[in-house]
Formats: C-alpha cells, sequence, structure tokens
C-alpha cells in the first residue's frame, strides 16, 4: 500500500502520455484523487507501518519507507494540493498533458521525501522533485526563466551536495551499518565533527527551508513561473527544509542543534521579519506570495529551530497547513491574471465584480495572517508560545511579522479587490464552476482545521513528544 | 647435454577475449577488399559480442598468462565488457553516420578495433610493457581516426592528438625506465612487492618515475593541465570519433592507472598527493571551461575533461572501496557520454555539430531525442534518478572515507558549476521555439538504437544501481589488483 501511494503519481505521469488526448485531463484528476484516498486511508487505518528492503547492500543503502505521523500529515496535504493544482491545470492551460504529467512526477518525489527513513533514499526522493520543478519553469515559464531555473537548480544543488558529503559522513564516522535512519540513530556521531556534518546538512535545508540568506532563488522562482500558479503550488510544497530538519536533524545532530540554537533562532526571525519588509513594497502578487511564503517559513524554522516542544508542534502544523493556503492563494492569484490579464496589486475594484472570488481570497488572506478561527493561528500561536520559552526577544521579533504581515497583505488587497474599477477595464468574471471547488476545497480545509485542530495535531503532538523524551525531557 | 626445453607459459583461455577483436580487426582489414563497409561493421560488431561472451564466461576465473604479465581476473573483464560496450555503441552510430561523416570506408572499422584490441589488452595487463603496448597500439589507432575524415578540422585535430599524445607516451615510457631502474622488475607484482614497506635502494628515482608514469597517464585521461588537446579534438574530430576517444580509450586509460597505482604503486609516496593537486585543477578548469562553451561538442570536451576529475576521484580511495566505485562511474560515464553524443550524431548536419542556440526548442521537433538527450545531461549533471548520481556518489564516498573530506567538497562545489553548463541546454531544450526543424532528416535507426542503449542504461542503472555494483562489489579482488 505505502508503495502504492507513492508512486502512484509517477506511474500515472508516465502512462498518461498513452491516453488520448482529451481524456488527460480526466486520467491526471483519478490518479491524483487515488493517491489522496490512499492517504486518507492510511490515516483511518491510523499510517503505513515501516517497511526496508536492501537497495544497495555492499553500501549499505536500503529502502526503508513508513508513511505516520507527521510524514502521512504532509503527505496527505501534498496529495490533496497536488489534486487542487491538477484541477486547475486541466482547466487552465491549453493541452495540459505535460503539465500534468510533470506535476504527478513531482508528487511522487514529494510522497517520497516524507516517506524516507534512510538517508540516500531521501537525498534521491530531494533531488527526483527537483527534475520536473524545472521543466515546469522551462517549458511554461515567463521570458527570464533561464536565469531564474539556474538559479533555483544551482542553490539547491549547491545545498545537496554539501549534504551528500554529510550524508556520507554521517555514516562513516558514526561507523552504522546501513544508512536507514534507525541504524544511524543507533551509531550517532558526537563532538565537533557531529557540528561539521550538521553544518553540511543545513546548507541543503536553509536551501529548501528557505533561510536568509539561501532564499534568493525564490521570487524568482516564482515569479517566472506560469501565470496559472499551479507551479507555484508544487514549488510551495517542495519547501521541505523544516521537515528534513525535523525528521533528520533533530535525531542526528541533536548537540549540533543546540549549540548553534541562537544563531539559527536569530537568523529565523530575521528572515520572518525581513521577508514581511520586502512584501510590502511588491507590485506583483505572485512575489509578494513568495515573500510572504517566505517570512511564513521563517516562523515555522523559528520553531523547528528552537528545539522546544511546543514549537515544534506548531512549525510541523504551520508547514502542514501553510502549504494548502499559500498554495491556494497561488491559484487565487491565477484566477485573478486570468480575469483581468495582469498580477499587478493595483488593478482596484475587482470585488465589485467578482465577489466570491474575492470573498475566499480574502478568506485564504485571513488564514495567511494568522486570524484565529483558521488554520493558521494555531501554528504561529504555538510557535510564538514555544520560542518566547526559549528566547523571549527572538520571539517578539518574529511576532512583529505576524503584525507585518496584516499589513502588507491587506494593503495589496485593498489596492487590488477594493478601490475603484478603473474606467473601460474589462468585466472580470466570477467563479464558474470548478474555481468554486479549487478555492473552496482549501478554504474549508483552512476553516475546519482552524476551529477543530485535533485530529492534524494527534498526527503531530506524539512524534514530537517522544522526540523531545528521547532529547531528555523537551530540552 | 640436452636442457629440457622450458616451455612457457602461455594459456590461452585468458587470451580469448583479446584475441577475437584481433581476429575481428584482421577481418576487417582483409575482407575489406571484399565486402561493403556496413558488412564490416557487423563483422566487427560480431566479434565484440563474441569477446564479450567469452569474457563473460572467464568470470570469476581468475585465470593468468605468461606468468602473470596477463592476468583475466574480475577487475580485467569487468573493465573489459565496459570498453566492449562503448565500442559496440561506437560501432552503432558509425553504421549510419559514417556515410554522412565521410568515414565510410573498411579502413576506419579496421583500425578501430585495432584501437579496442589494445585498451582490451591494456585492461588484461599484468606488467608495464604489456600496458605499454596496449597503449600504443590504442593510441596509434586512435591518432589514424582521428585523421582520416578528409577534411581540415579533421587533420588538425588528428594532428594535435598526435603530437601530444606522443609526448604523453615518451614521458610514460620514461617513467617505466625509472620505474625499472628502482625496482628492477617490470611487473605489477614484483613492483608491488619491491616497494612494500619502501624496501627499494633508490626512493628518489622510484618516486619520480612514479610521477612522470602519473604525467603519461595525465595526457591520456586528460588530466589538467595535461588536458589542452581535449576540446580541439573532441571538438574538431567527427562526432563518433569523438565518443570513441572520450569513452573506450578514457576508460583504458583508467584501467591502466587503477592497475599502476591502485595496484602496483600503492606504497610509493608522493604521487597520490601529486595526483590530488591534478584532480583539483582538472574540476576546476573542466567545468569552469564547459561554462563558457557555445558549442555542444566542445562543452561535451569540457565535460569530458570534468570528469575525469570526479574519475579520479576514486583512485584516490583505498582500491577496496575506489575500484568498484571507479568501475561504476566508467560505466556510467560511457553509457552517457556516448548517449548524448549518439543524440548528437543523429541530430547534427555537419560535424561541426550545433550551437546551443541551435537546441532551442529541440523537444517539439523531435521529442524523443530530446527526453533522451535530456536523460543523459541530467544523469552527467548527477541528478537521481539517474546512474550519474550514483557514479558521482561512489566516487565521492571513496575519496571521502580515505580522508580527502576537502578535496571532496570542492568536487561538490564542481559539481554545481556542472549543473549549470548541462541544465542550459538540456532546459533550452524545452522552451518553446517556432524556427523550422534543422536537423537531419533521415534515416539513423542503428544510432537511435545506441541512444537506447544509453538512456535504458543509464535509468535502469540508476534505479537499481546494485544489478552491476553487486557484480564488481566484493572488495577482494579489489586488493590484489597488481596480481598474485
Amino acid at each position: 500500500m505505502i508503495h502504492f501511494f507513492i508512486f502512484l503519481p509517477v506511474l500515472a505521469s508516465l502512462l498518461i502520455f498513452l491516453v488520448p488526448v482529451r481524456w488527460r485531463e480526466e486520467f491526471a484528476g483519478a490518479a491524483a484523487g487515488l493517491t489522496l484516498a490512499g492517504g486518507l486511508w492510511s490515516w483511518s487505518v491510523g499510517g503505513l507501518s515501516a517497511y526496508s528492503i536492501n537497495w544497495i547492500p555492499a553500501l549499505g543503502v536500503t529502502y526503508s519507507v513508513q508513511m505516520d505521523g507527521v510524514s502521512l500529515l504532509l503527505g496527505i496535504v501534498t496529495a490533496f494540493m497536488t489534486l487542487i493544482a491538477i484541477i486547475y491545470a486541466g482547466k487552465r492551460i491549453p493541452n495540459p498533458g505535460t503539465m500534468l504529467s510533470l506535476i504527478l512526477m513531482m508528487e511522487t518525489g514529494l510522497l517520497g521525501i516524507y516517506a524516507a527513513r534512510d538517508l540516500v533514499l531521501f537525498y534521491v526522493f530531494f533531488e527526483d522533485a527537483l527534475i520536473p520543478a524545472l521543466l515546469m519553469l522551462a517549458i511554461y515559464g515567463k521570458a527570464h526563466r533561464m536565469a531564474a531555473l539556474i538559479k533555483f537548480a544551482a542553490y539547491t544543488l549547491f545545498g545537496s551536495l554539501l549534504m551528500l558529503i554529510s550524508i556520507i559522513g554521517v555514516k562513516y564516522y558514526g561507523g552504522s551499518p546501513t544508512f536507514a535512519l534507525a541504524d544511524l540513530q543507533a551509531h550517532p556521531v558526537t563532538g565537533t565533527v557531529q557540528t561539521w556534518l550538521f553544518l553540511g546538512f543545513l546548507a541543503a535545508m536553509a536551501v529548501k527551508l528557505p533561510l536568509f540568506p539561501m532564499h534568493a532563488w525564490l521570487p524568482d522562482f516564482h515569479a517566472q513561473n506560469h501565470d496559472s500558479g499551479v507551479a507555484d503550488v508544487m514549488g510551495t510544497l517542495y519547501k521541505v527544509g523544516a521537515y528534513g530538519l525535523f525528521r533528520f536533524g533533530v535525531i542526528l545532530f541533536p548537540d549540533a542543534m543546540l549549540e548553534l540554537r541562537p544563531i539559527l533562532m536569530a537568523l529565523a526571525a530575521f528572515t520572518a521579519l525581513y521577508a514581511a519588509w520586502i512584501a510590502f513594497s511588491q507590485t506583483d502578487w505572485k512575489r509578494l506570495l513568495a515573500y510572504a511564503g517566505l517570512s511564513h517559513m521563517g516562523l515555522v524554522g523559528l520553531g523547528i529551530f528552537s528545539m522546544n516542544e511546543t514549537a515544534m508542534i506548531g512549525a510541523l502544523f504551520l508547514l502542514a497547513f501553510q502549504n494548502v493556503y499559500t498554495g491556494a492563494l497561488f491559484l487565487a492569484a491565477g484566477m485573478l491574471q486570468e480575469r483581468v490579464g495582469s498580477l499587478s496589486t493595483k488593478v482596484g475594484g475587482i470585488m465589485t465584480q467578482a465577489g466570491a472570488l474575492s470573498g475566499l481570497t480574502m478568506t485564504l488572506w485571513f488564514a495567511s495572517i494568522a486570524v484565529p478561527g483558521l488554520a493558521g493561528f494555531i501554528g504561529e500561536f504555538s510557535i510564538l508560545l514555544g520560542a518566547y520559552q526559549v528566547s523571549p526577544w527572538l520571539a517578539f521579533l518574529a511576532g512583529l511579522s505576524t503584525i507585518a504581515a496584516a499589513a502588507y497583505a491587506l494593503t495589496a488587497y485593498q489596492t487590488t479587490y477594493w478601490q475603484v474599477r478603473p474606467a473601460g477595464a474589462v468585466l472580470a468574471h466570477d467563479l464558474r464552476d470548478l474555481d468554486w471547488l479549487i478555492l473552496g476545497a482549501p478554504v474549508a480545509v483552512a476553516i475546519f482545521f482552524g476551529i477543530y485542530s485535533g485530529p492534524a495535531l494527534a498526527l503531530v503532538q506524539p512524534v514530537v513528544r517522544a522526540w523531545m523524551n528521547g532529547l531528555g525531557g523537551g530540552v | 647435454m640436452n636442457t629440457p626445453l622450458i616451455l612457457p607459459d602461455v594459456a590461452l583461455a585468458p587470451l580469448l577475449p583479446i584475441a577475437i577483436t584481433l581476429l575481428g580487426a584482421i577481418a576487417a582489414t582483409l575482407l575489406g577488399f571484399f565486402l561493403p563497409r556496413r558488412a564490416i561493421t557487423l563483422i566487427s560488431m560480431v566479434s565484440l559480442v563474441l569477446s564479450g561472451v567469452s569474457m563473460v564466461t572467464l568470470w570469476n576465473g581468475g585465470l593468468t598468462s605468461f606468468g602473470g604479465s596477463l592476468q583475466a581476473d574480475n577487475v580485467a573483464l569487468s573493465i573489459g565488457l565496459i570498453i566492449l560496450l562503448g565500442s559496440l555503441m561506437t560501432l552503432l552510430v558509425t553504421y549510419d553516420s559514417a556515410a554522412r561523416a565521410k568515414l565510410a570506408f573498411p579502413e576506419f572499422d579496421a583500425m578501430l578495433m585495432y584501437a579496442v584490441t589494445g585498451t582490451l589488452l591494456i585492461a588484461f595487463s599484468g606488467d608495464l610493457v604489456t600496458m605499454l603496448i596496449g597503449l600504443e597500439v590504442m593510441s596509434l589507432s586512435g591518432y589514424v581516426i582521428a585523421t582520416l575524415q578528409d577534411s581540415r578540422r579533421a587533420e588538425e585535430a588528428g594532428m594535435k592528438y598526435f603530437l601530444l599524445g606522443a609526448v604523453g607516451s615518451a614521458i610514460l615510457i620514461y617513467g617505466i625506465a625509472l620505474v625499472y631502474g628502482a625496482t628492477g622488475t617490470l611487473s605489477y607484482v614484483g613492483i608491488r612487492d619491491a616497494t612494500a614497506g619502501l624496501q627499494v635502494q633508490n626512493v628518489g628515482l622510484l618516486v619520480v618515475g612514479a610521477l612522470l608514469l602519473l604525467c603519461g597517464f595525465g595526457f591520456k585521461v586528460a588530466l589538467a593541465p595535461f588536458h589542452q588537446w581535449t576540446p580541439d579534438v573532441y571538438g574538431g574530430a567527427p562526432t563518433s570519433v569523438g565518443l570513441f576517444l572520450s569513452t573506450v580509450v578514457k576508460v583504458a586509460a583508467f584501467a591502466g592507472m587503477l592497475r599502476v597505482f591502485g595496484g602496483a604503486m600503492q606504497n610509493v609516496p608522493a604521487w597520490a598527493g601529486v595526483l590530488q593537486v591534478l584532480i583539483v585543477a582538472t574540476i576546476v578548469v573542466g567545468n569552469l571551461g564547459a561554462l563558457f562553451q557555445t558549442n555542444f561538442k566542445r562543452l561535451m570536451a569540457y565535460s569530458a575533461v570534468a570528469h575525469t576529475g570526479f574519475l579520479a576521484l576514486a583512485l584516490l580511495g583505498n582500491p577496496a572501496t575506489g575500484g568498484p566505485a571507479l568501475t561504476y562511474y566508467l560505466l556510467v560515464y560511457t553509457l552517457m557520454t556516448a548517449g548524448t553524443l549518439a543524440v548528437v550524431s543523429a541530430l547534427q548536419r555537419t560535424e561541426a555539430a550545433f550551437t546551443l542556440d541551435d537546441m532551442r526548442g529541440l523537444f517539439y521537433r523531435h521529442p524523443a531525442y530530446a527526453v533522451a538527450l535530456a536523460v543523459c545531461l541530467g544523469s552527467l549533471a548527477g541528478l537521481p534518478p539517474f546512474a550519474g548520481f550514483m557514479g558521482k556518489y561512489l566516487a565521492f564516498q571513496a575519496a571521502f572515507q580515505a580522508g580527502y573530506v576537502g578535496l571532496t567538497i570542492i568536487a561538490a562545489m564542481g559539481s554545481v558549476a556542472a549543473l549549470i553548463y548541462y541544465l542550459r541546454p538540456a532546459m533550452l531544450m524545452f522552451m518553446p521555439d517556432r524556427t523550422p526543424a534543422r536537423e537531419y532528416p533521415g534515416e539513423r535507426t542503428p544510432t537511435t538504437a545506441a541512444v537506447v542503449i544509453g538512456v535504458v542504461g543509464v535509468t535502469v542503472l540508476g534505479i537499481l544501481p546494485n544489478l552491476a555494483y553487486g557484480l564488481v562489489a566484493n572488495p577482494a579482488i579489489w586488493t590484489v589488483l597488481a596480481g598474485r
């Protein structure tokens, strides 16, 4: 079942080219829907237990996968947002076969990242997701995509090759027989070597968190991607740095993470504030969303780096649900562009013509700026609560970013959706048929888990608790 | 007084793979007078396959001949199979592209088969003289096939290759002489035993000899600063010749280095330190040089230099981990480079191949070739799930575990540059473009077959690396590289 969940999308991404052109949207939708169903089914049976088999015995590389707890939550969110992205891609992009195939291919990479319990396997999935992301940008991107593409790829590979060396080092210095997480945990590396290996690992995760100063690829990546925002949804899902730090960093490099905690927390808090500051002056919805996402990821980073139980739970919760509403906001921006032909934040007056679009967009923004009752609030509040116990000042600084978020989001919202529609502008039609589902479903998720967060927290809490106890009762 | 005649130790079985390719070469030489060129190419391919079959039957046999001068151990056989694979792909490409490249005469196949014989001899060598003979047979044939096309470019390429290659050979021979002077023996085992614990009387001579050998090999595998001929030769020679030189010839030269440095000279000081410097230079020069190329063939030439650096990392490792890493990487390198150049050969209109700008929108004109080329380039860049990643990972691991941490980090940073120059053409192919097709439109099924071998190879070996790595992973076969 777990292999079905991970590899069904990639299988579909290859088979889609055998399907007649007119049925491809339905085929991709069915595959993504089945994957999501697989994820939900796994949740209903309490997660999929570990599976491990030798991959390259002579090197100690194993194929070890497991889908439970945090991995399952993030996996389901990925499957859900992929389905939404596929529906919108099928509706928006003419002859979308290639795009649908790339989305599905990327989904397997992302699900693999969450399922992997072997460092080399993690690396393989981590890089696998890169190729479709690059192809989406190359095929569907805008005029300056080559520069954006090379920046994105070079940052990613810079980090991940340093991580590869760390991976080699963790096994070598620890003397573990395999790269499987359980074995590496039983053969820990200690002392200064651990710090150096952690820095290599951190390089990759900082690029994908993203954390200042490794974030420079992000705005160009989003700005140059296709107007529809479909590729941006997948790009948002690809921000797996926080998960990698949680899954491998905390377990393999606990001393190093504690040692560097002040620096890393400061960097994360700075990222949150700095990105919010820059978002304020953006006039393109996608760049604004890119910086808004970066600001939220700064908070997620703060939660992870604080090594505090509450903050970490909040960080993982926020990571999962910001994927939902940030992704949906990218699609909302795509719908805006579809109607008025521009991603500018100054178009004005959309509310008067497209009320439902504006209303749903506003709800998503409220989730994003952590209005209580929506999913964003629980995550951000827990992070700040936990981080405050570790470092009150940094928590305060990072907390300022939530205020700044309200400022930049609502200002841009005001100049786009309120104010007056310019005379002679095209009529912006409201949501039609599937649009309702594409924006409605994420809104429903954000509201549901904002009010009743129990089921999602139940997936996160036990794992974090167990690890914190392993580190000596929640540092 | 009758002294009994002492018969030399001549076992024919371990000679078989080499003898079969030699017979193929002779057949190509003689039958060229009577048969059309394509028939000769087919005969050559059949002899390569037969040679491969004979290697498979010798697997795990550990046979030797001529008192250890020729050894058909698993090291020789695995590298020999890689050589045969590369040669087979070259022949597939030439089968239909030779006519377009003005190379359609049987002599080309004959010289190619002689070169293959030489390369196998290097892989099977048990002493320095056997290795040298193989190297010279390979190099001389190589000079000829690089020049054979009737064009100024090919003549220039061949001339450069010959002059610098001859210098390399001369340095190599001088090194052999010095090593012989220091140890009194030419056989790998003898050198290894004589240098164990450094009981040699003249260490200085030995070290100088080893360094001269390193220089000589450096010319053959294109280690910086001995790489200057590479871009002109690989870029100037016909594509199919460039394919042969950058895969088969390089594999053979690395086989020689593995035997000499991993086996015979493993206890000799100084060469590892110098090799380390050369590797850094190679990675920097190769990767930075490739960043600025506009012609795809020249880009591939610099990429070949860069890969020499990554391959040589494995040589620095302890033979038990470095040997299998090098072999696996050589196999993958052969598949992906040959695959890439086969696509170039299939699509090019002239032997100057195409510029990067010509590749824009290739996906919309020739989707299958574009995807194949993208797979090969992705593999060259070291992206999983393609086999190039595993090769790079193994090479890094071998060097890291031997304590060369700084070098590994430099190599990793070189790989970032490599990604950029592989990515640019790969992504250009997918960017929409409405200009008319300018690729060669005719029939090219055999070349396509070579492309398929390359693409399927890098994909399958990337997902299931154990298929190949499992065969060579046994450390026991790598600790006796010099022989018993």
